[in-house]
This record gives C-alpha cells, structure tokens and sequence, in this order.
C-alpha cells in the first residue's frame, strides 16, 4: 500500500470530521466555545474567592495571577486533549453493529477514527482558544508565548494516547454491552491526573512526582504549566517521554484486544 | 480477474456458533444471573458446503433469523468461523485482506454505509480515496450511475435529508463505484415502495448482465429473487435445505394450483388442486355437468417458498 494512498484517505477521514462538525452550527459553537467560557469563568471565580479566603499572597508559592491563567487554559487545553465523543461513537458501532459498514472498506478503524479525532480537535481547538488568547492578551495574565508552539504540540502529541486509550476501552465492546460507563469512570479519573481539577504542584511532593511521571499530566498540567510558567522545558520532554510510552503502551494492548475483540464479534444489527 | 478461479465463493464445513446466556423471567433471576449466568451456544449456522461459479447470481431465502446474514457476514470477513474455512476469490475472507476488501461489496439494505452528515457526492469522493480510484473516473461513474438510477438531482443533498428510496440508490452507487467482483447484498429493496422497488431491481439486473460480477442475494421479496437470480439457495434453522434453480425448486416441490369453475345451474366454486392430480380433477369435472366457465391459477413462488420452509421448519 503507498503511502501517497494512505495520507490522501487520512486526510479524507480528517476533512470529513470538519465537515461534519461544521454542519450543526449551534452544536459546535456550544461545545468549542460557550461551555469552556463558562466553565473556565467558573474556575477563576473560585481562584478569586479562594485567595480573598485564606487572605494569602500566594498559594504553593504562586500568585493568584498564575492560578487564573491556569485556569483559563486548562478548562481549554482539557477540552481540546480529552475524547468522549469518538469513543461513544466507536462503543455504540461495536455495541450495535453499524461498525459492520466499516469493516467491508479496505481501511483501518484505528486510523479511521484517528484521522477525525484530529480533524476534530483541530478545528474546534483552533476556534476554542480565541478566547483564552483574548483574555490573556487583555489582562496580561502570565503566559509566555514563545512557549506557545511547544505546549500545543504536546497537547496534539497527548492525543494519540487518549486516543489509543479509547480504541483500548472501544474493543472492551466486543466482549461487554454497555462499556460507555467506563468512559466516564476513566474521564473522572483523568480529570484529576492530568490536572484539569487543580495543578498537580499542590498535591504532596511524592504524589506529585508520581502524577509526573505518568503521562495523563501531559493532558494539561504540563502544557498549561509551562505556558504558565510554573515548570521548564525539562518537565515538558518528560511529558513527551511518558507520552510515547504510554502510546506504546496502550497502542499494543489496544492491537490485541481488537484481535481477540473481532474473533468473538458476532455483527448483531446488521 | 474472478474468471481465474473455477469457484468464486467455497465453503467446507463453514459454520458459525456463539454463546449466550440464558436469562430467566422475573426480577429474582434478573438478581441470580449478576453473579451467576448459564451460557448457552447458539449455532446460526451449521456446516455449509458451497461452490458458487463466477458471474452467477444467487439468491439466498430463509425465514428471519434463519442464518442468511450470517452467512454474508462470513463470506465478506465480517465475522470469523467457528468451524470449516471459506475462500472467496482466493482469499480468506476473515483475514480481511485490503486487496480482497477492494474487490467484494457488502450491501446492508436495513443500514446506512454512507456518511449521514454530508452529501452523497463527498461521501464517493472519500470512498475514492478509501479504495484508492482514480478521482476523476470515480466522479464521471457516479454520474453515470445516478442517471440510469434517475437519481442527479439528490447527489448535493445530505444523505440524512433523503428519503429512504433515494438513500437506498445513494447507497448502491458508493457499492458499486469501486466495480466489485462479488456483491452481497442484504435485503437491497427492504422498505422501498413498490416502483422504487422495480428500479433497483430492474437497474441491479441490467448492472448484472454487463458487468457480470457474482452476486448473492438475500431478500424476502421473492420477485426480486426469481428476477434476478438463476440460482437458490433456501436456508432454514442455520442449515441449506436447497441449493437448485428456481424452476427446479418449483418442479421439485408439490405445487398447489387453484381452479375455479361453474358448472350449468351450480354456483361458482374454488378448490385447490396438487398440480400431479390436476388431470384427474378435470376429468372428474366434466363429467359433473357442462362446465360454464374453469380457471387454473399457479400457486404464487413466494407462497410456495413460504409452505417449503413451514414444512422444513416442521421437520427439522
């Protein structure tokens, strides 16, 4: 198979996501912009009241500046490295047997629902981040550009490992109805590891160094605190190193479990 | 490239089977089967042996459950056997070969293949790509298929603001666009009315005649079988029961034939007649008066199948 063949269907998977997204208008602007403003407005609001609270300068050795900013782009950096809405649509395929048109293409599911998910993100993610940028830039809340390329690229990188997570939990549908309600165990789980709920530097120094090295903090804790200033480049190529194994990881347990996931599917529904 | 081979399609022994568990009535079972549930195999499809020669269209009858999908699901690789192997054109269709995903179609009439979101044209300009056409010539046979199928004005539409006809030509135009060598198709006129119903019958069997692929089809329309297929195969409770010609399933079984006749001063009458005991009837018949008025009608083939697999399923 040439690769010209591949990157033309690839790209073909990645426009068709943008172009299915774009199709519900008011859908796609409620979830790339509306609920991350609210949300991320929620969150400053609270770092807000929690400073005039404890009557602190700093917390954990950082202004209120730094946890606003914090907040305002972990609400968006999360939205763009999570990924419910594939894994839902790849569960309920599995589970309902739609998937059946699918697998008679010549192509990969893997790479099938990889390619949209990047589509996906890129386009809502591109939209999304209007807002912090705007914020950030009137309010001078610290945030240092020039890391800007760097922290986005970890954040797109961190989206093959969600990904490969999902294709792993997706294949559990082979052999279990209903595995949707690991998606959301997994989502709670992830919303404290990767730092999304508060910055891991808060947490105890040997459960923080734990949370470091594993590669959910990639998700947001890395990339937001970089921009942010709260951790160097050294952190930022361990966050590309745990990343990459943890592709490693889950791609391999994904691979068998899709094996042994298609000798036991039996196609119901179609 | 399938007249390389003497069988298209061949099956030994291809059977499938999977468990499942038993779920007993009532909210007390519903609270033992948490913890403790009795699986049961179920086999939708026994040993199968087939030979199906290139170019030959045949259609596949059963009852619902009967083992039809089933058995399209092995024969496109969608699901693995539990028993025996098949090879459709050289290939084993589980491994899922690309090369042999390029050249066999799967055609779900109860299921859309094509993108719900975006319009039919950008749904073959992606499938295109996934078959790795040449761009140009995938375009110009999309338009030459919707003009036979009276279908160019909906090619800019979303799939999901069609109706069920139209997404149903839609969806046989993105299987054939790629020029399959073996067609399965599900159920391809399911829920159609009855002139969308003759348009993809008449288009499939002209599309048939000059590009001779093979075909199996499944349907429970019997017009769309005994106009489209020269061979049978009746499954029934996961096994063949027949594998013949329509006519010769028809020679084969007791044919019922209805006559209606009045005789001079009686009123009319209807009775039905095993078609090997006809001749005696007449001659019992004219011999009761002067007959005023007879007329013989064969029993329908839909009718006919449908008493085979009842009988079938009574034996079996």
């Amino acid at each position: 198979m040439s690769f010209t063949a591949f990157y033309k269907r690839n790209l073909g998977f990645y426009k068709l996501a943008i172009a299915s997204n774009l199709e519900y208008r008011l859908n796609f602007f409620m979830d790339a912009m509306l609920q991350p403003s609210i949300t991320s407005i929620v969150e400053m609001v609270l770092w807000m009241a929690i400073f005039k609270g404890a009557q602190a300068t700093t917390i954990g050795g950082f202004e209120q500046n730094y946890y606003l900013a914090y907040a305002l782009w972990a609400t968006f950096i999360a939205r763009a490295t999570v990924n419910w809405t594939y894994e839902f649509k790849m569960i309920e395929e599995i589970d309902q047997g739609t998937i059946n048109g699918l697998l008679v293409r010549p192509m990969n599911y893997y790479e099938y629902y990889l390619s949209q998910l990047l589509g996906y993100k890129s386009i809502t993610t591109g939209f999304s981040l209007l807002f912090p940028v705007v914020i950030i830039l009137s309010t001078q809340l610290p945030t240092d550009w020039s890391r800007f390329p760097a922290a986005m690229l970890l954040v797109f990188y961190y989206l093959f490992f969600v990904y490969s997570i999902s294709f792993c939990i997706a294949s559990l549908a082979f052999f279990f109805n209903k595995v949707n309600s690991l998606t959301v165990t997994k989502n709670l789980a992830m919303w404290l590891l990767t730092g999304e709920l508060f910055p891991l530097d808060l947490m105890p120094e040997a459960i923080r160094k734990v949370f470091l090295l594993m590669p959910f903090s990639s998700g947001v804790y890395v990339p937001v605190g970089f921009l942010t200033g709260r951790i160097g480049w050294d952190a930022l190529w361990q966050g590309f190193i745990s990343v990459t194994l943890g592709i490693l990881f889950f791609s391999v347990l994904g691979a068998l479990l899709w094996r042994k996931g298609m000798k036991a599917y039996v196609g119901t529904g179609a | 490239m399938s007249d390389k081979f003497q069988y298209v399609i061949e099956t030994e022994d291809l059977g499938r089977s999977f468990l499942t568990y038993k779920k007993s009535e009532g909210l007390i079972n519903s609270i033992k089967g948490f913890w403790n549930r009795e699986t049961i195999e179920k086999v939708a499809l026994h040993k199968t042996n087939l030979k199906i020669e290139p170019g030959q269209i045949v259609g596949l009858v059963g009852a619902n459950g009967a083992g039809k999908t089933t058995l399209l699901k092995l024969l496109s690789g969608l699901i693995s056997p539990t028993t025996g192997y098949a090879k459709v054109l050289g290939y084993e269709p589980f491994q899922r070969n690309p090369q042999y995903l390029k050249r066999i179609s799967l055609l779900l009439g109860q299921k859309n293949q094509l993108w719900w979101d975006i319009t039919p044209l950008d749904s073959y300009a992606l499938l295109a790509k996934i078959y790795d056409l040449d761009e140009m010539k995938a375009a110009s046979r999309v338009q030459d298929l919707a003009k036979i199928l009276d279908c160019t004005h909906v090619l800019e539409t979303q799939l999901r603001r069609l109706s069920l006809g139209e997404r149903m030509k839609m969806e046989i135009i993105g299987s054939l666009l790629h020029e399959p060598d073996v067609l399965f198709l599900d159920e391809p006129t399911i829920g159609l009315d009855i002139v969308a119903q003759e348009t993809i019958r008449h288009f499939l069997s002209s599309y048939v005649k000059n590009k001779g692929p093979t075909v199996i089809l499944t349907s429970h329309y019997m017009d769309d079988i005994t106009s489209l297929a020269a061979r049978l195969l009746l499954i029934s409770k996961g096994s063949l029961v027949y594998d013949g010609t329509v006519p010769g399933f028809i020679a084969k079984t007791e044919l019922i034939q209805t006559v209606t006749y009045k005789i001079k001063d009686a009123p009319e009458m209807k009775e039905e007649v095993k078609k090997s005991q006809l001749n005696e009837f007449l001659v019992q018949l004219s011999s009761m008066g002067q007959i005023e008025n007879i007329k013989i009608e064969e029993t329908d083939f839909e009718d006919v199948i449908h008493s085979f697999l009842q009988k079938e399923s009574r034996l079996l």
